[in-house]
């Protein structure tokens, strides 16, 4: 038993140690220097490290007017999602919103802004986005937004996306010449540049992103459960005085949906 | 002879280069999951190449177990093989096996990723192909020494 020998056989030890130590706090600085969006399980797709702020500062462009909205304009309580078409974690949140706009119908006020963001693997986001906008213009952006999130699987990595919607235009009923007309022209397109430019004043940098009043909402808290909490504290906070009636005026434009 | 080595026990000891190289790719894979485990946390971007689609297979179901993302599973893992590897190298011939048993297993869930990101989420993920090529080097490395014996071996055999 020479000290040599159990000094060699420490040494392994040693750098295990070391390497973990390493590992750790490798892993801590890491994390201090990249956080981003705290405590996110599941992430939204980000675009740049950019963070956004969590209130709608008041001097931000308007976005795309009218918006594709929902529901009520005198709502108490606005939802404001940015999203985009290519996003998985969009198309696995469009169903959250739909329930909740079924939910509260009128007492909310629910608007969808174009956010495609111009990522390599979203090559395909912005002319989507702009495919909305132009059935929009034939008064039927949701049904082709429907479409678009609830078929995102099928066409986001077909080669022939654009005869995939046009079926989808002829699908819901669009005048498909004009749409495609639409499509090419500057109408739709300064729809969603407009909603970009408040996307980029607003530092959203992943999507989906969703404000309730002009409150930045956290990804996890984007499930109908943690929606309707956020809705509801809204709603209490003009209850029980200028709750939106069941018959309040819905929304008035030709992108209106329920 | 308390320090001495039997002769099969030299003959059964991996090459030293196998658990060196081993040592190395144990650290590849720790730093790529320690990245994606980070990642899985703070939600930030993931740099993605244009045939890859990260935040589609990172956000996937499949991306964790139990609410843990599979990335800290793998860190752990790479640690413990770091850590096997490393002391194969420094001549406890056990710990080689125990490697092997572990990489197989790491091969094996390694298979089902890969089949998941193709049949499944329909995209992949660059840095968890990283893992995969590490972990499947890994237990080509181990097979490889089921057949390949120190040059030592056979001058300590004799």
């Amino acid at each position: 038993m020479s000290k040599p020998n159990e000094k060699k056989s420490n040494t392994p030890i040693f750098i295990i140690g070391a390497v973990l130590i390493i590992a750790v706090l490798g892993g801590i600085w890491f994390y201090g220097s990249s956080k981003a969006t705290p405590g996110g399980i599941t992430k939204p797709t980000p675009a740049t490290n950019t963070p956004k702020p969590s209130q709608i500062p008041a001097n931000a462009p308007l976005g795309a007017q009218p918006p594709n909205q929902a529901g009520s304009p005198t709502a108490s309580v606005t939802l404001e999602e940015f999203a985009d078409f290519q996003c998985p974690q969009c198309a696995a949140k469009h169903s959250v919103m739909n329930e909740i706009k079924s939910m509260y119908g009128t007492r909310i006020h629910f608007i969808f802004r174009e956010n495609p963001l111009a990522i390599p693997a979203h090559d395909k986001s912005y002319d989507a986005a702009v495919a909305a906008e132009a059935a929009g213009m034939q008064g039927k952006f949701w049904d082709m937004q429907n479409l678009l999130f609830s078929n995102q699987q099928a066409w986001t990595a077909a080669p022939t996306y654009k005869q995939i919607w046009k079926d989808y235009a002829q699908k819901i009923g669009l005048d498909v010449e004009k749409w495609e007309t639409d499509m090419a022209g500057l109408g739709a397109k300064t729809r969603v540049n407009a909603d970009l430019d408040r996307g980029k004043a607003l530092g959203v940098n992943s999507t989906p992103t969703l404000y309730i009043n002009k409150v930045n909402i956290d990804f996890n808290d984007m499930t109908v459960a943690g929606l309707k909490t956020l809705i509801d504290a809204e709603l209490q906070k003009v209850a029980p005085q200028k709750e939106a009636p069941a018959g309040a005026p819905a929304a008035n434009t030709a992108n209106s949906n329920k | 002879m308390t320090n001495g080595e039997t002769s099969d026990q030299v003959a059964s000891r991996p090459s030293v280069k196998l658990p060196i190289a081993a040592v190395l790719l144990a650290l590849v894979g720790l730093a790529d999951s320690i990245y994606l485990t980070v990642h899985h946390y703070t939600a930030t971007p993931v740099p993605c190449g244009v045939v890859f689609d990260c935040e589609m297979v990172l956000t996937s179901p499949y991306a964790e177990i139990a609410g843990i993302p599979l990335a800290a599973f793998g860190a752990v893992s790479y640690f413990v093989a770091f850590s096997l590897a490393l002391l194969t190298a420094f001549g406890d011939r056990r710990m080689w096996k125990l490697l092997g048993i572990q990489v197989t297993l790491m091969a094996v869930f390694t298979g089902w990723l890969i089949y998941a990101q193709y049949f499944l989420i329909h995209a992949w993920c660059q840095f968890c192909l990283i893992s995969a090529g590490t972990t499947l080097t890994l237990f080509a490395l181990y097979i490889v020494s089921i057949f390949v014996k120190p040059r030592s071996a056979a001058g300590a055999s004799s």
